[in-house]
């Protein structure tokens, strides 16, 4: 399946030379899980568009840039960060891939949950980092989860109580500072919800303004019986960075997992989301990607309904404008054994320029014979007699068309129950398309 | 106000609009009839600025401003509304959003300033009761879902929100029941105004029993055949549109 091409001899270089002082360095375990994934690394390498799964995305420019490691965190101003912290939240800031536990705050946890940062915990949580760690993502894992789990500098642990319910979304931002230019941010996230437990994540993703940088994040997520998780993912990163992010997900019998994807950021992004279905799950994967000028943003999902009963729900919206491409690859495996699956998977896009592209493809694998599954993928216009309308109306052409456009978008926006999140999501939507004299309390 | 002058419109090569000459002063009420397929929605998407027509002779003076030289939502800010035959779903976008966001594109155009929230809101809910409109359309998305008779009363509100000086109605009566038809034409007439003119469209005479037009032209194969007062749309109801063609054919 996957094509071997030698790794770039840089990031080769990297791996070896790093290795030595790297979070969680005392621990055996972790050292050989590194040097696992350092091998892997070496064996494959990024990929290539040669391989099935990257035909519509080259990652050449992520190589030919020779990121490096950084050493330590940059300084972050106290404008920009207030602006990337949601309210009410918990808050797990990392800065150039290091946690800052200055900028964070975490208050008033019930007891035997954890909201920490590896850096913080590694000795306290070390059997809990031991069972979550390379526990979800696939074997053989891709170029881009070996080269995570070879030199992750840190990342957030979280642990969630049996039966538990935690009120306020613990929100973990990542940040890229000036001085985070050219480097690489490698932070791994381990999040356990424990049986009847009920959680909220919000990771957010943003960068200096103009600053070019590579985030490599893999999310690894498990969710136990009767758990009820809801994940959130906002990638503001600046512009002209490349975003690699990853949500590995698997869930436990009657477990409930909402993934909810907003990607707006990037000059090359590439979003994987996968979930592995236990019995009688509940799994919703939503997404929306506003791509313009030259971004290129990938969105991959992998729904793996193992066992019956299991419900998923997939919608991804796209949006490209201008020179801008969006990809969209959705792949359901029904096993064998899944009788009863009820899968549903739309891909729907609209492109505002000629010069834009959409590249869907959805993919099923049903093994199954009692099942219920239903795709769709459309990639169309504005619709030219709305614009019409709207325009005998008294809005300008331009006017008209944000409104539609924004209408699009919108409809994924409010699926975001949590408040903050929706609204910080509204802004990026409005400074791209914007309302005049639009009330945010009517959305 | 309006000075149509020798109006030919073709779609694709094929002559729709065949000449038309009409001409409509402050204040007064045309109803134009005819079959379908005479040419009155087309004729009604020239005014709005509508494309994909080839407009091969005549013109359109619009308070003696050439029309064609304006944009669609110039001629919206100017003062020209068409309410549409079969007016058109906007998914997502709510009523009340629309409404303010056409208003304000028409107010600003004329110099004035964007309307407080709640004034705003709560003029259009006055206007929705006269309308015999439930509130909860304000925040459903324009026209999806509503009914015919929902969508042509949604027509009428928003006309009657934007006061345009011009109005173009495309059988807003057609798919109504009587009851409904007896709102909306009230709606309609308190309109009436003698700074506002109303083209009313129809195919049946039965909405001229609640707006009384000042003048009935009749519209056949793409020109108007005859024009009269309201007593030639009894004429029409009694002889039917066969009379029409075969006035024509003689
Ligand atoms: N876009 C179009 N393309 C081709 N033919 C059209 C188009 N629009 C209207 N027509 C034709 O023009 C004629 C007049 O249509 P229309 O104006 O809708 O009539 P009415 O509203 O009086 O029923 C009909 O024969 C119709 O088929
Ligand atoms: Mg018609």
């Amino acid at each position: 399946m996957s094509v071997t091409q030698l790794p770039n001899a840089h990031y080769a270089s990297l791996i070896t030379a790093k290795n030595a002082d790297l979070v969680g360095c005392e621990f055996d375990w972790l050292n050989s899980l590194r040097v696992k994934a350092a091998e892997g690394f070496s064996e494959t390498g990024f990929p290539s568009p040669r391989e099935e799964e990257w035909r519509y995305t080259n990652i050449s420019p992520i190589e030919k840039s020779q990121f490096n490691l950084p050493t330590k965190a940059g300084a972050i101003d106290t404008r920009f960060l207030q602006n990337v912290l949601l309210d009410d939240c918990h808050h797990l800031v990392f800065v150039d891939g290091f946690y800052q536990p200055t900028l964070s705050s975490v208050i008033d946890l019930t007891e035997g949950v954890v909201v920490s940062a590896i850096s913080e915990g590694v000795s306290e949580h070390e059997d809990l980092l031991k069972s979550l760690l390379d526990s979800v993502v696939e074997t053989p894992a891709l170029g881009f989860i070996n080269f995570n789990t070879a030199l992750f500098t840190d990342g957030a642990v979280i642990s969630i109580e049996e039966n538990t319910q935690i009120e306020k979304p613990i929100q973990i931002a990542f940040i890229s500072s000036k001085e985070g230019a050219l480097s690489i941010i490698n932070c791994r996230n381990l999040v356990l919800a424990k049986a009847g437990s009920k959680a909220t994540l919000i990771e957010t993703y943003h960068g200096a303004e103009d600053s070019c940088y590579l985030s490599n994040i893999v999310t690894e997520v498990v969710v136990e019986p009767n758990a009820n998780l809801s994940h959130n993912r906002l990638q503001a990163e600046s512009l002209k960075a490349y975003h690699i992010g990853g949500v590995y997900s698997r869930l436990d019998n009657n477990a409930i997992f909402n993934q909810y994807n907003y990607n707006f950021g990037s000059v090359l992004s590439r979003s994987e989301v996968h979930a592995e279905l236990g019995e009688a799950s509940d799994c919703t994967l939503d997404g929306l990607y506003i791509a313009e000028d030259r971004q290129h943003m990938d969105n991959h999902t992998r729904v793996n309904h193992a066992q019956p009963h299991a419900v998923s729900n997939e919608f991804y919206k796209g949006i490209m404008n201008d020179r801008s491409k969006g990809v969209f690859q959705g792949r359901i495996i029904v096993a064998l054994d899944a009788q009863k699956t009820d899968a549903k998977m739309n891909n729907r896009n609209l492109l505002l320029s000629d010069r834009a592209e959409a590249d869907t493809k959805p993919q099923l694998e049903i093994y199954a014979d009692d099942v219920k599954c239903a795709h769709g993928v459309t990639v169309g216009q504005l619709d030219d007699s709305a614009i019409f309308y709207l325009r005998t109306r008294g809005a300008d052409e331009e006017m008209a068309k944000n409104m539609l456009t924004f209408a699009f978008a919108n409809e994924m926006v409010e699926r975001v129950k949590f408040k903050p999140l929706r609204i910080k999501i509204l802004e990026e939507l409005l400074k791209r398309f914007p309302q005049q004299g639009m009330k945010i309390e009517w959305l | 106000m309006l000075k149509i002058e020798n109006l030919h419109v073709s779609v694709e090569g094929k002559e729709i609009l065949t000449g038309i000459d009409l001409e409509i002063n402050k204040g007064e009420v045309h109803a134009i009839m005819g079959p379908n397929g005479s040419g009155k929605s087309t004729l009604s998407y020239i005014l709005a600025g509508r494309e994909g027509y080839e407009i091969t002779q005549g013109r359109v003076l619009f308070n003696g401003k050439d029309l064609f030289e304006m944009s669609v939502e110039k001629r919206a800010w100017a003062g020209v509304f068409l309410a549409f035959q079969y007016p058109v779903e906007v998914p997502g976008v709510s009523n009340i959003y629309f409404l303010k966001a056409a208003l304000n594109g028409i107010r600003k155009f004329n110099g004035l300033s964007e309307l407080d929230a709640m004034d705003f809101i709560s003029s259009v809910k006055g206007k929705m009761k006269e309308l015999d409109m439930d509130e909860k359309f304000l925040y459903r998305a324009v026209n999806e879902g509503f009914s015919g008779g929902e969508k042509k009363r949604n027509e009428v509100l928003q006309m009657s929100v934007l006061e345009p000086t011009l109005c173009v109605l495309d059988e807003t009566d057609s798919g109504l029941d009587i009851d409904a038809l007896q709102v909306v034409a009230e709606g309609i007439n308190r309109l009436r105004s003698p700074e506002r003119s109303f083209v009313l469209i129809t195919h049946y005479q039965r909405l001229l029993d609640y707006i009384k037009p000042d003048f009935v032209h009749v519209l056949a194969h793409g020109k108007v055949v005859k024009s009269g007062g309201p007593e030639l749309a009894l004429e029409l109801e009694e002889q039917g549109y066969a009379w029409v063609e075969d006035k024509l054919a003689s």
